[in-house]
Protein backbone atom coordinates (compact mmCIF):
# COMPACT_ATOMS: atom_id res chain seq x y z
CA UNK A 1 0.00 0.00 0.00
CA UNK A 2 2.77 2.35 0.84
CA UNK A 3 5.22 1.21 -1.82
CA UNK A 4 6.45 4.03 -3.95
CA UNK A 5 5.80 6.72 -1.47
CA UNK A 6 8.39 8.94 0.01
CA UNK A 7 9.23 6.97 3.06
CA UNK A 8 12.36 7.36 5.06
CA UNK A 9 13.76 4.96 7.55
CA UNK A 10 14.58 6.25 10.94
CA UNK A 11 18.26 5.86 11.55
CA UNK A 12 18.12 7.10 15.05
CA UNK A 13 15.12 7.90 17.06
CA UNK A 14 14.65 10.37 19.82
CA UNK A 15 14.29 8.72 23.15
CA UNK A 16 10.76 9.37 24.24
CA UNK A 17 8.90 8.15 27.25
CA UNK A 18 5.92 6.24 25.93
CA UNK A 19 2.56 7.35 27.11
CA UNK A 20 0.74 4.28 28.33
CA UNK A 21 -2.71 5.35 27.44
CA UNK A 22 -5.84 3.53 26.53
CA UNK A 23 -6.40 3.74 22.84
CA UNK A 24 -10.09 4.00 22.15
CA UNK A 25 -9.73 1.09 19.77
CA UNK A 26 -7.00 -0.86 21.47
CA UNK A 27 -3.81 -2.01 19.89
CA UNK A 28 -5.03 -5.01 17.90
CA UNK A 29 -5.37 -3.01 14.70
CA UNK A 30 -1.78 -1.78 14.65
CA UNK A 31 1.34 -3.38 13.29
CA UNK A 32 3.18 -3.16 16.55
CA UNK A 33 6.76 -2.07 16.25
CA UNK A 34 6.53 -1.10 12.58
CA UNK A 35 7.45 2.47 11.73
CA UNK A 36 6.63 4.55 8.69
CA UNK A 37 8.01 8.04 8.15
CA UNK A 38 5.98 10.31 5.91
CA UNK A 39 6.71 13.75 4.52
CA UNK A 40 3.65 15.59 3.43
CA UNK A 41 1.21 18.45 3.64
CA UNK A 42 -1.32 18.84 6.40
CA UNK A 43 -4.92 18.93 5.22
CA UNK A 44 -6.73 18.70 8.53
CA UNK A 45 -6.11 18.59 12.27
CA UNK A 46 -9.03 17.42 14.37
CA UNK A 47 -8.55 18.17 18.07
CA UNK A 48 -11.31 16.15 19.64
CA UNK A 49 -12.25 13.09 21.65
CA UNK A 50 -11.74 10.22 21.69
CA UNK A 51 -8.74 10.81 19.43
CA UNK A 52 -7.10 13.68 17.65
CA UNK A 53 -6.62 13.07 13.94
CA UNK A 54 -3.94 14.50 11.66
CA UNK A 55 -4.60 14.21 7.93
CA UNK A 56 -1.69 14.47 5.54
CA UNK A 57 -1.28 14.39 1.78
CA UNK A 58 1.78 12.42 0.85
CA UNK A 59 3.13 12.41 -2.68
CA UNK A 60 4.85 9.25 -3.75
CA UNK A 61 7.76 8.81 -6.12
CA UNK A 62 5.24 8.00 -8.83
CA UNK A 63 3.51 11.31 -8.28
CA UNK A 64 0.44 9.73 -6.78
CA UNK A 65 -1.00 11.53 -3.76
CA UNK A 66 -2.28 9.47 -0.88
CA UNK A 67 -4.12 10.83 2.10
CA UNK A 68 -2.80 9.46 5.35
CA UNK A 69 -4.65 9.86 8.63
CA UNK A 70 -2.82 9.47 11.90
CA UNK A 71 -4.41 9.46 15.27
CA UNK A 72 -3.24 10.81 18.56
CA UNK A 73 -4.78 10.37 21.93
CA UNK A 74 -7.41 12.71 23.33
CA UNK A 75 -6.49 16.39 23.83
CA UNK A 76 -6.14 16.08 27.58
CA UNK A 77 -3.55 13.33 27.09
CA UNK A 78 -1.41 14.92 24.41
CA UNK A 79 -1.59 18.50 25.67
CA UNK A 80 1.24 17.87 28.16
CA UNK A 81 3.55 16.70 25.36
CA UNK A 82 2.95 19.83 23.35
CA UNK A 83 0.01 19.22 21.03
CA UNK A 84 -2.37 22.15 20.85
CA UNK A 85 -5.53 22.98 18.97
CA UNK A 86 -3.48 25.12 16.60
CA UNK A 87 -0.40 22.92 16.35
CA UNK A 88 -1.15 22.30 12.65
CA UNK A 89 -2.97 24.13 9.92
CA UNK A 90 -3.75 23.24 6.36
CA UNK A 91 -0.71 23.55 4.12
CA UNK A 92 1.89 22.93 6.81
CA UNK A 93 4.79 20.77 5.70
CA UNK A 94 5.55 18.12 8.31
CA UNK A 95 7.42 14.88 8.75
CA UNK A 96 5.22 12.37 10.48
CA UNK A 97 6.28 9.07 12.00
CA UNK A 98 3.46 6.59 12.50
CA UNK A 99 2.87 3.06 13.61
CA UNK A 100 0.66 1.87 10.74
CA UNK A 101 -2.39 -0.36 10.91
CA UNK A 102 -1.96 -3.99 9.94
CA UNK A 103 -4.31 -4.01 7.00
CA UNK A 104 -2.15 -1.79 4.83
CA UNK A 105 -4.44 1.20 4.65
CA UNK A 106 -2.83 4.64 5.01
CA UNK A 107 -3.68 4.90 8.68
CA UNK A 108 -1.52 4.90 11.76
CA UNK A 109 -0.91 6.42 15.11
CA UNK A 110 1.32 9.37 15.74
CA UNK A 111 4.73 8.62 17.15
CA UNK A 112 6.38 11.89 16.23
CA UNK A 113 5.77 14.97 14.16
CA UNK A 114 8.56 17.27 13.02
CA UNK A 115 7.32 20.69 11.96
CA UNK A 116 8.83 22.70 9.13
CA UNK A 117 10.88 24.76 11.59
CA UNK A 118 12.36 21.62 13.13
CA UNK A 119 10.16 21.58 16.22
CA UNK A 120 9.51 18.02 17.34
CA UNK A 121 6.28 16.87 18.89
CA UNK A 122 6.57 13.49 20.54
CA UNK A 123 4.47 10.41 20.95
CA UNK A 124 0.78 11.15 20.83
CA UNK A 125 -0.13 7.52 21.21
CA UNK A 126 0.61 4.54 23.37
CA UNK A 127 3.21 3.12 21.01
CA UNK A 128 6.78 3.95 22.02
CA UNK A 129 9.05 5.47 19.42
CA UNK A 130 12.20 4.06 20.98
CA UNK A 131 11.48 0.53 19.90
CA UNK A 132 14.22 -1.92 19.10
CA UNK A 133 12.26 -3.19 16.11
CA UNK A 134 13.88 -1.85 12.96
CA UNK A 135 11.78 0.20 10.55
CA UNK A 136 10.40 -2.04 7.86
CA UNK A 137 9.87 0.51 5.10
CA UNK B 1 -42.79 41.75 58.28
CA UNK B 2 -41.36 45.22 58.76
CA UNK B 3 -38.04 43.67 59.83
CA UNK B 4 -37.73 41.50 56.74
CA UNK B 5 -35.73 43.93 54.58
CA UNK B 6 -33.24 44.43 57.37
CA UNK B 7 -32.87 40.70 57.89
CA UNK B 8 -32.33 40.24 54.18
CA UNK B 9 -29.64 42.90 54.15
CA UNK B 10 -27.83 41.13 56.97
CA UNK B 11 -28.14 37.75 55.24
CA UNK B 12 -26.91 39.13 51.97
CA UNK B 13 -24.05 40.82 53.77
CA UNK B 14 -23.07 37.53 55.40
CA UNK B 15 -23.21 35.73 52.08
CA UNK B 16 -20.98 38.33 50.47
CA UNK B 17 -18.55 38.08 53.37
CA UNK B 18 -18.37 34.29 53.07
CA UNK B 19 -18.03 34.49 49.31
CA UNK B 20 -15.27 37.07 49.57
CA UNK B 21 -13.31 35.09 52.11
CA UNK B 22 -13.57 32.00 49.91
CA UNK B 23 -12.03 33.70 46.93
CA UNK B 24 -8.34 33.05 47.01
CA UNK B 25 -6.25 34.48 44.25
CA UNK B 26 -4.65 32.34 41.56
CA UNK B 27 -1.63 34.28 40.35
CA UNK B 28 -0.66 31.39 38.13
CA UNK B 29 -3.81 31.69 36.09
CA UNK B 30 -4.98 28.58 34.27
CA UNK B 31 -2.49 26.14 35.66
CA UNK B 32 -1.69 23.01 33.72
CA UNK B 33 -1.05 19.77 35.62
CA UNK B 34 2.42 19.33 37.00
CA UNK B 35 3.30 15.65 36.88
CA UNK B 36 7.03 15.75 37.62
CA UNK B 37 6.72 16.37 41.31
CA UNK B 38 9.64 15.88 43.70
CA UNK B 39 9.60 12.67 45.72
CA UNK B 40 8.27 12.82 49.22
CA UNK B 41 11.08 12.30 51.70
CA UNK B 42 11.59 12.84 55.40
CA UNK B 43 12.77 16.34 54.54
CA UNK B 44 9.62 17.49 52.78
CA UNK B 45 6.97 15.22 54.27
CA UNK B 46 4.07 17.02 55.88
CA UNK B 47 1.58 15.36 58.23
CA UNK B 48 -1.77 14.23 56.91
CA UNK B 49 -4.73 16.31 58.03
CA UNK B 50 -7.14 14.43 60.25
CA UNK B 51 -9.97 12.66 58.48
CA UNK B 52 -9.56 14.46 55.20
CA UNK B 53 -8.96 13.15 51.71
CA UNK B 54 -10.09 16.37 50.07
CA UNK B 55 -7.93 17.72 47.30
CA UNK B 56 -6.98 17.52 43.68
CA UNK B 57 -5.31 14.14 43.21
CA UNK B 58 -3.53 12.48 40.33
CA UNK B 59 -1.76 9.14 39.91
CA UNK B 60 1.59 9.45 41.67
CA UNK B 61 3.42 7.69 38.87
CA UNK B 62 2.14 10.07 36.21
CA UNK B 63 -0.95 10.40 34.07
CA UNK B 64 -0.40 7.06 32.38
CA UNK B 65 -0.45 5.18 35.67
CA UNK B 66 -4.20 5.51 35.99
CA UNK B 67 -4.98 4.54 32.42
CA UNK B 68 -5.26 0.84 33.11
CA UNK B 69 -5.43 -0.06 29.44
CA UNK B 70 -4.44 -3.62 30.21
CA UNK B 71 -7.07 -4.03 32.87
CA UNK B 72 -7.15 -3.45 36.57
CA UNK B 73 -3.58 -2.80 37.74
CA UNK B 74 -3.41 -5.52 40.38
CA UNK B 75 -4.35 -8.12 37.74
CA UNK B 76 -3.47 -6.93 34.24
CA UNK B 77 -5.09 -9.01 31.53
CA UNK B 78 -1.87 -10.23 29.95
CA UNK B 79 -2.37 -13.97 29.95
CA UNK B 80 0.10 -14.65 32.74
CA UNK B 81 -0.96 -17.42 35.15
CA UNK B 82 -0.67 -15.20 38.20
CA UNK B 83 -3.24 -12.82 36.71
CA UNK B 84 -5.92 -15.39 35.95
CA UNK B 85 -9.14 -14.50 37.69
CA UNK B 86 -11.28 -16.84 39.80
CA UNK B 87 -14.24 -16.91 37.44
CA UNK B 88 -17.40 -18.80 38.17
CA UNK B 89 -18.67 -20.74 35.12
CA UNK B 90 -21.12 -17.91 34.51
CA UNK B 91 -18.37 -15.34 34.92
CA UNK B 92 -16.14 -17.06 32.39
CA UNK B 93 -18.97 -17.30 29.91
CA UNK B 94 -19.67 -13.63 30.44
CA UNK B 95 -16.03 -12.73 29.90
CA UNK B 96 -15.95 -14.68 26.65
CA UNK B 97 -19.01 -12.84 25.41
CA UNK B 98 -17.26 -9.50 25.87
CA UNK B 99 -15.31 -8.33 22.85
CA UNK B 100 -12.80 -5.87 24.20
CA UNK B 101 -10.32 -3.63 22.46
CA UNK B 102 -7.67 -4.14 25.09
CA UNK B 103 -6.01 -7.08 26.80
CA UNK B 104 -4.88 -10.49 25.71
CA UNK B 105 -8.15 -11.27 23.91
CA UNK B 106 -8.49 -7.90 22.16
CA UNK B 107 -10.46 -7.69 18.93
CA UNK B 108 -10.46 -5.19 16.07
CA UNK B 109 -12.49 -2.00 16.51
CA UNK B 110 -15.31 -3.20 14.28
CA UNK B 111 -15.81 -6.30 16.39
CA UNK B 112 -15.97 -4.86 19.87
CA UNK B 113 -19.02 -4.63 22.09
CA UNK B 114 -17.64 -2.43 24.84
CA UNK B 115 -20.45 -0.26 26.24
CA UNK B 116 -17.90 2.53 26.58
CA UNK B 117 -17.73 2.87 22.83
CA UNK B 118 -21.41 3.72 22.78
CA UNK B 119 -20.65 6.38 25.39
CA UNK B 120 -22.55 4.45 28.05
CA UNK B 121 -21.63 5.51 31.59
CA UNK B 122 -18.79 3.41 32.93
CA UNK B 123 -20.32 3.24 36.39
CA UNK B 124 -18.75 1.75 39.47
CA UNK B 125 -16.22 0.30 39.70
CA UNK B 126 -15.06 0.82 36.11
CA UNK B 127 -14.79 4.56 36.51
CA UNK B 128 -11.95 3.71 38.91
CA UNK B 129 -10.27 1.75 36.14
CA UNK B 130 -10.52 3.97 33.11
CA UNK B 131 -8.10 6.81 32.55
CA UNK B 132 -7.96 7.94 36.14
CA UNK B 133 -6.10 11.22 35.96
CA UNK B 134 -6.80 14.39 37.87
CA UNK B 135 -9.47 13.50 40.38
CA UNK B 136 -11.04 16.13 42.59
CA UNK B 137 -12.28 15.05 46.00
CA UNK B 138 -14.48 17.35 48.06
CA UNK B 139 -15.92 16.54 51.45
CA UNK B 140 -18.09 18.02 54.16
CA UNK B 141 -19.45 16.70 57.42
CA UNK B 142 -21.84 14.35 55.67
CA UNK B 143 -20.26 13.14 52.50
CA UNK B 144 -17.31 12.83 50.20
CA UNK B 145 -17.72 13.71 46.54
CA UNK B 146 -15.39 12.32 43.90
CA UNK B 147 -15.20 14.16 40.60
CA UNK B 148 -13.69 11.96 37.94
CA UNK B 149 -11.94 13.34 34.90
CA UNK B 150 -13.32 10.96 32.30
CA UNK B 151 -16.73 12.06 31.05
CA UNK B 152 -17.02 14.56 33.92
CA UNK B 153 -18.63 11.97 36.18
CA UNK B 154 -19.07 12.30 39.91
CA UNK B 155 -20.26 10.18 42.81
CA UNK B 156 -21.17 10.67 46.44
CA UNK B 157 -19.93 8.64 49.39
CA UNK B 158 -22.06 9.24 52.47
CA UNK B 159 -20.08 9.50 55.70
CA UNK B 160 -22.93 10.52 58.00
CA UNK B 161 -23.45 7.09 59.48
CA UNK B 162 -26.27 5.93 57.26
CA UNK B 163 -26.43 2.22 56.59
CA UNK B 164 -25.36 0.57 53.40
CA UNK B 165 -28.48 -0.52 51.51
CA UNK B 166 -29.17 -4.22 51.37
CA UNK B 167 -28.82 -5.92 47.99
CA UNK B 168 -32.12 -7.47 46.90
CA UNK B 169 -33.58 -8.74 43.66
CA UNK B 170 -34.06 -5.82 41.32
CA UNK B 171 -32.04 -3.29 43.28
CA UNK B 172 -31.41 -2.38 46.90
CA UNK B 173 -33.63 -2.15 49.92
CA UNK B 174 -33.76 1.15 51.76
CA UNK B 175 -36.25 1.56 54.60
CA UNK B 176 -38.33 -1.40 53.45
CA UNK B 177 -38.55 -0.07 49.92
CA UNK B 178 -36.84 -1.53 46.88
CA UNK B 179 -34.87 1.19 45.15
CA UNK B 180 -33.39 1.32 41.67
CA UNK B 181 -29.99 0.18 40.58
CA UNK B 182 -27.58 2.96 39.70
CA UNK B 183 -24.49 3.15 37.54
CA UNK B 184 -22.52 4.39 40.53
CA UNK B 185 -24.51 2.45 43.10
CA UNK B 186 -24.92 3.48 46.70
CA UNK B 187 -21.80 4.29 48.69
CA UNK B 188 -21.23 4.75 52.40
CA UNK B 189 -17.90 5.38 54.10
CA UNK B 190 -16.55 5.26 57.61
CA UNK B 191 -13.29 6.42 59.08
CA UNK B 192 -11.47 3.40 60.43
CA UNK B 193 -8.77 5.68 61.80
CA UNK B 194 -7.83 9.34 61.43
CA UNK B 195 -6.30 8.76 58.00
CA UNK B 196 -8.25 5.88 56.50
CA UNK B 197 -11.68 6.01 54.93
CA UNK B 198 -13.25 2.67 54.07
CA UNK B 199 -16.03 2.78 51.52
CA UNK B 200 -18.61 0.14 50.60
CA UNK B 201 -20.62 0.38 47.41
CA UNK B 202 -23.52 -1.79 46.24
CA UNK B 203 -26.51 -1.53 43.96
CA UNK B 204 -24.81 -1.14 40.60
CA UNK B 205 -26.08 -1.95 37.12
CA UNK B 206 -26.37 -5.54 35.84
CA UNK B 207 -23.71 -7.33 33.84
CA UNK B 208 -25.17 -6.45 30.45
CA UNK B 209 -24.70 -2.73 31.12
CA UNK B 210 -21.26 -2.39 32.67
CA UNK B 211 -17.80 -3.95 32.59
CA UNK B 212 -15.11 -4.05 35.21
CA UNK B 213 -12.30 -2.88 32.97
CA UNK B 214 -11.29 -2.15 29.40
CA UNK B 215 -10.24 -5.73 28.72
CA UNK B 216 -13.79 -7.01 29.10
CA UNK B 217 -13.55 -8.43 32.59
CA UNK B 218 -17.14 -8.67 33.79
CA UNK B 219 -18.98 -7.44 36.84
CA UNK B 220 -22.55 -8.06 37.93
CA UNK B 221 -25.26 -6.36 39.92
CA UNK B 222 -24.27 -8.53 42.89
CA UNK B 223 -20.88 -6.91 43.24
CA UNK B 224 -19.86 -5.31 46.48
CA UNK B 225 -16.96 -2.92 46.11
CA UNK B 226 -14.73 -2.04 49.03
CA UNK B 227 -12.44 0.92 48.61
CA UNK B 228 -9.86 2.16 51.06
CA UNK B 229 -8.57 5.70 50.88
CA UNK B 230 -5.50 5.92 53.08
CA UNK B 231 -3.92 9.33 53.48
CA UNK B 232 -0.26 8.49 53.94
CA UNK B 233 0.76 12.08 54.53
CA UNK B 234 -0.27 15.52 53.30
CA UNK B 235 0.75 14.86 49.69
CA UNK B 236 0.00 11.17 49.22
CA UNK B 237 -3.11 9.05 49.14
CA UNK B 238 -3.34 5.31 48.56
CA UNK B 239 -6.53 4.25 46.80
CA UNK B 240 -7.23 0.53 47.09
CA UNK B 241 -10.13 -1.52 45.84
CA UNK B 242 -11.41 -5.05 46.35
CA UNK B 243 -14.43 -6.57 44.67
CA UNK B 244 -16.68 -9.35 45.91
CA UNK B 245 -19.03 -10.60 43.21
CA UNK B 246 -20.20 -14.17 43.87
CA UNK B 247 -22.09 -14.31 40.60
CA UNK B 248 -18.95 -13.74 38.55
CA UNK B 249 -16.00 -14.62 40.80
CA UNK B 250 -15.58 -17.44 43.28
CA UNK B 251 -13.86 -15.23 45.84
CA UNK B 252 -13.12 -11.57 46.54
CA UNK B 253 -9.98 -10.18 44.95
CA UNK B 254 -8.00 -6.97 44.97
CA UNK B 255 -8.20 -4.92 41.79
CA UNK B 256 -5.92 -2.01 42.55
CA UNK B 257 -3.72 -0.18 44.97
CA UNK B 258 -3.22 3.13 43.22
CA UNK B 259 -0.85 5.69 44.75
CA UNK B 260 -2.15 9.22 44.29
CA UNK B 261 -0.35 12.52 44.64
CA UNK B 262 -1.78 15.85 45.66
CA UNK B 263 -1.85 18.53 42.96
CA UNK B 264 -2.23 22.28 43.09
CA UNK B 265 -5.91 22.97 43.82
CA UNK B 266 -5.91 25.63 41.11
CA UNK B 267 -5.03 23.15 38.36
CA UNK B 268 -7.23 23.41 35.31
CA UNK B 269 -8.67 20.10 34.15
CA UNK B 270 -9.25 19.66 30.43
CA UNK B 271 -12.44 18.00 29.28
CA UNK B 272 -12.39 14.34 28.38
CA UNK B 273 -15.86 13.51 27.18
CA UNK B 274 -17.27 10.59 25.33
CA UNK B 275 -19.16 12.46 22.63
CA UNK B 276 -21.27 10.27 20.33
CA UNK B 277 -20.88 12.65 17.39
CA UNK B 278 -17.11 12.88 17.84
CA UNK B 279 -16.98 9.11 18.23
CA UNK B 280 -18.90 8.72 14.99
CA UNK B 281 -16.57 11.09 13.19
CA UNK B 282 -13.58 9.21 14.52
CA UNK B 283 -14.96 5.89 13.29
CA UNK B 284 -15.72 7.38 9.91
CA UNK B 285 -12.25 8.84 9.45
CA UNK B 286 -10.16 6.22 11.17
CA UNK B 287 -11.74 3.45 13.26
CA UNK B 288 -13.62 1.71 10.46
CA UNK B 289 -10.64 1.79 8.13
CA UNK B 290 -8.33 0.48 10.83
CA UNK B 291 -10.71 -2.47 11.10
CA UNK B 292 -10.77 -3.04 7.36
CA UNK B 293 -14.32 -1.79 7.01
CA UNK B 294 -15.41 0.42 4.15
CA UNK B 295 -13.53 1.38 1.02
CA UNK B 296 -9.77 1.47 1.38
Amino acid sequence: MTRGFLITSIAAVTLLIPLRVAAHHGSAAFDTGKRVVLKGTVTQWVYSNPHCLLSLEVTGADGQVVRWIAEGQAPNVIFPVGYRKDSFKGGDQVTLTVEPVKNGRPLGRILQVVLADGTKLGAASSAPLNTSVPPSQ
Amino acid sequence: MRMLPGVLVVLVGLCVAVETSAQNSSPGGWLTPQWDKPRITDANRKPAPRRSIAGMWGPADGPGAGTQAQGVPAKPNNGKPENQLPYTPFGLELYRSHKALEGVDAVLPSEDNDPRNRCEPLGMPRENHYNVRLTQIFQDDYKVAILYHYDNRWRIIWTDGRELPKLVDGGVEIGGEVRERRFFGYSVGRWVDDNTLEVQTVGMMPDDRVWLDSTGRPISEQVRVTETFRRLDYDRLEWSETIDDPKVYTRPWETMKLPMRLHDPRTDVMEYYCSPSEQENYNKLFGNGASGKGAP
